[in-house]
């Protein structure tokens, strides 16, 4: 890769239309510079993003990009990374995409372990459709189709990663530029699939979990001395319903992902002109 | 014609009736002669009744026919269930030591054969199937050494011991029915022939073909009838560099392999009409994101869970209208196992000329039903690979670029294909979506825009419509006033129908039409017949309907939806009765 990628040549001269102040673009931010850190360029690099506020990311950066079907962002990205090992996959959606229509893909993406990076922009709303709870939205919170609260506890993202047998855990917030992109910066360099829930404000839909909360309440697991390697550490951590953390809850350090596992190490895009030389063997077969 | 044996073993699902079949089918193709099986079975593992079909001849068979000359009954109920087909020259092989008291029609031949005790004198009972296949060979006339080789083939792998004993337990069938039984009589007597042929199914075929094709990436959710094709590629695409994902559903097996596709990978799914509805949420955003991608539809007897392991040719609508809003697709349907094999090749290069999604419509007759072709059936010499426009040097790149540097992805052009980059061409780097969106990619909801693209899109039909063949398959004599169309498994049913049409001098032209969409244009032949009949495996005709609206008149019908596919000799009195018939209104 070339050494001179800046972060900015992943952004396209497309103007976001998220409102202004959005966590997203603090996120996508954070997301062009991990991505240009560790050694990528807009052509090495496939962003697969959802539906929902979060899904325009792809129109916003500049790599190989595919702007799909909600909920189904996961799927895409590992068939991108298992048809070519060479290619850096970003996957990146919000709360809804990933935790409600998508939530069955995330909880066998995580087990499948394949080696590319999901930002969830956990904004605990729905925005695109003006205000709706979200699978992460707290019970209590009054939106237009749930007036008087959801009444349900929100999805812990965490903790069903966890479950689900994640090799790596980890949540940042999107107005601490620099610990957010350090963290989607080591989801990158994990070896499997680098889940990273991102707390990222919805400025005009949600005035509850906003930058002012989370600013107050985050806790930094660096400053806390968080060993990520420990796995009891990190359940406690995740299954913490009174703190709100960021930083890397989890890491296996032995995480062997789904390519290497299964020898999955080809570009299988270059294909002979003709059959394969030997293909006569597969007729011989049926002998 | 070469006089035909249909021979059949039947019982529980459990039974290991499926195996059994398959030796005896593999023993009569290695011993030069041709073979057509079918299977009766229920979706349970174990319980309800199942049966493995074979018609035999030296001559080319491609159809089941409704007679059975020999049964292998571990079951009373095997008896029961084919009643129809059984006639006085038939023999029944069962055994009867076992509890149930065989009820037999006294015209035909019983054949009591002690199928377990001799399996355990050669060394376990469970070879009581081989012993039956002994006991057809002595009836048959046919060599039991030619079951050695498939006996070796099949349980090669456990050991010699397995291998010898089930040799073993073949002659003790063999050696009973010759002491004890005058079959003489019966007259059967299986010729060989020194040809050689390969004996494989649809779903085998179909798999085969996309290796062949370049297939390296498919990503699928197992469901009846369409498995085996996800079986075939697991443990043989590996070697040619590709890889088999199992999804958590169809909504994500469509979206692996549309990902595997985006990145450049000749990528498949294959899934029946259940899956199909599922896979359907992500079709419009492959077709409208110009990406090229196979899904094999086997289909099943639907709505919903249907008869899930009975035939239908109940999906074609569903193939040519399914998704919302406006895009094409093409729709390919093979017809006969051969043909399974090279309409897989031609779908890939389809799906990358045209960079849209083609389905790939099959059926559970023939993704069960194998068949014996001569290897060069499978010429891999013949295979062409066409990538349509793929660039990837950097001329190519730079001639598809805006003024500002920017890939044109979805370009407008006068044949309606844009220029394709995959990951890791330099300066290819595009956005693709489900949205409406400009020559870049990206969303646009400009009037102009929105119509060039919808238009360029239609325009890959017109294209594709003039540089590809479209050829449909005939048969009969080209010149007869009655016609007969189908379209995919039912050819070969309607081939050897001919046979029995001529036995009573019906005179029948047949086509047989392996493109649903784009489709040759048939309304040439319609009007030079002075009757035609569209033949199909479904209730309402959904592919006469396509026929009516191409030509603008109407044709009679003749619809199946039994569950069961056509037989020769059945579909050949519903032509004769259905050209009796008068002509619907116009």
């Amino acid at each position: 890769m070339s050494s001179d990628v800046r972060f900015t040549d992943f952004k396209s001269d497309k103007q976001p239309t998220w409102c202004p102040g959005c966590g997203d673009f603090g996120t996508m931010n954070g997301m062009m510079k991990a991505l240009a850190e560790t050694g990528n360029d807009p052509d090495n690099t496939f962003v697969v993003a959802g539906i929902g506020c979060s899904g325009k990311i792809g129109t916003y950066m500049h790599s190989y990009a595919l702007h799909g079907v909600h909920g189904r962002a996961l799927p895409v990205g590992t068939g991108v990374k298992l048809a070519r090992p060479d290619i850096e996959v970003m996957v990146a959606g919000g709360d809804g995409d990933g935790y409600s229509i998508g939530a069955g893909h995330f909880v066998h993406a995580v087990r499948r372990n394949v080696d590319m990076t999901y930002c969830v922009m956990d904004n605990r709303i729905y925005g695109l459709t003006k205000g709706q709870a979200s699978p992460t939205s707290r019970s209590d919170f009054e939106t237009s189709t749930t007036p008087e609260g959801t009444k349900q506890p929100p999805v812990n993202p965490l903790a069903l990663a966890l479950a689900s047998g994640a090799s790596f855990i980890a949540q940042s917030f999107a107005s601490d530029a620099l610990r957010h992109q350090e963290i989607v910066q080591e989801a990158i360099e994990h070896d499997g699939f680098g889940f990273v829930n991102v707390f990222s404000p919805c400025v005009t839909f949600n005035d509850v979990d906003t930058y002012d909360y989370f600013r107050d309440s985050l806790v930094d697991l660096d400053e806390e001395g968080h060993d990520p390697t420990d796995y009891e550490a990190a359940k406690e951590v995740i299954l913490d319903g009174e703190k709100e953390y960021q930083g890397v809850m989890y890491k296996d350090e032995n995480s062997v992902p789904y390519n290497e596992k299964h020898g999955v190490t080809e570009d299988m895009s270059e294909i002979p002109e003709g059959a394969p030389d030997d293909a006569m063997d597969l007729v011989r077969e049926f002998y | 014609m070469a006089e035909d044996l249909n021979w059949a073993i039947g019982g529980e699902a459990g039974d290991g009736i499926d195996s059994t079949g398959k030796i005896f089918a593999q023993a009569l193709s290695r011993a030069g002669r041709h073979v057509f099986t079918s299977k009766d079975f229920a979706s349970r593992i174990r319980g309800g009744y199942t049966a493995y079909k074979i018609r035999t001849s030296v001559d080319q068979v491609q159809s089941v026919v409704d007679r059975l000359d020999i049964l292998v009954a571990l079951t009373q109920r095997t008896i029961d269930e084919n009643l129809d087909e059984l006639h006085e020259g038939s023999a029944i092989i069962y055994d009867g030591e076992r509890s149930w008291e065989a009820e037999i029609p006294d015209e035909m031949t019983a054949v009591d054969v002690p199928l377990k005790s001799l399996a355990e004198e050669a060394g376990g009972a469970i070879m009581r199937n081989i012993v039956a296949l002994g006991a057809a060979c002595e009836i048959t006339g046919f060599d039991v050494e030619y079951l050695d080789e498939s006996l070796e083939k099949r349980f090669g792998g456990k050991g010699s011991k397995i291998v010898e004993n089930n040799k073993e337990a073949a002659r003790k069938g063999q050696e009973y029915v010759q002491e004890n039984y005058d079959v003489d009589h019966l007259g059967y007597n299986l010729e060989t022939t020194d040809n050689d042929y390969v004996l494989l199914n649809g779903n085998e075929a179909i798999g085969m073909g996309a290796i062949a094709a370049g297939c390296r990436f498919y990503a699928g959710y197992p469901i009846t009838p369409a498995t085996s094709i996800m079986e075939y590629l697991t443990g043989r695409i590996e070697d040619y560099g590709g890889h088999v994902v199992q999804a958590e559903d169809e909504l994500s097996a469509i979206n692996m392999a549309l990902g595997g596709a985006r990145a450049g990978a000749r990528s498949m799914t294959a899934t029946s009409g259940a899956g199909v509805d599922l896979m359907t949420e992500t079709f419009g955003l492959v077709a409208t994101s110009e990406t090229p991608l196979v899904i094999a539809d086997v289909q099943r007897s639907g709505p919903s869970t249907g008869m899930p392991t009975k035939q239908e040719q109940g999906d074609l609508n569903m193939a040519l209208y399914g998704g919302h809003g406006e895009v094409p697709r093409f729709v390919v349907a093979p017809t006969s196992i051969d043909e399974c094999f090279w309409k897989t090749i031609e779908a890939f290069n389809l799906a990358e000329k045209y960079q849209t999604p083609v389905f790939l419509v099959s059926d559970l007759a023939m993704s069960v039903t194998e068949q014996t072709f001569p290897p060069e059936a499978f010429d891999m010499d013949e295979v062409e690979i066409d990538r349509g426009k793929l660039v990837d040097d950097d001329d190519e790149v730079d001639e598809w670029l805006d003024e500002q540097g920017r890939f044109r992805a979805h370009a407008v052009t006068d044949d309606g294909v844009s220029p394709r980059a995959i990951p890791g061409t330099t300066d290819g780097a595009h956005m693709s979506t489900g949205l409406e969106h400009d020559e870049l990619g990206r969303r646009t909801e400009d009037e102009d825009e929105r119509v060039q693209q919808v238009d360029k899109r239609n325009r890959k039909v017109e294209t594709a419509k003039e540089q590809e063949g479209w050829e449909y398959r005939e048969f009969g004599n080209e010149d007869a006033d009655n016609l007969v169309i189908t379209w995919g498994s039912n050819e070969g049913a309607l081939a050897e129908a001919l046979d029995y049409l001529e036995e009573d001098g019906v005179d029948v032209r047949v086509i047989s039409v392996p493109y649903i969409f784009p489709r040759p244009d048939l309304t040439d032949e319609i009007e030079a017949a002075e009757e035609t009949i569209v033949v199909e495996c479904n209730a309402t005709g959904q592919f006469a309907d396509l026929l009516e609206h191409d030509a603008l008149t109407r044709l009679k019908r003749i619809n199946k939806y039994t569950g069961v596919r056509f037989k020769a000799d059945e579909l050949a009195e519903q032509i004769t009765q259905k050209l009796s018939e008068e002509v619907p209104a116009q």
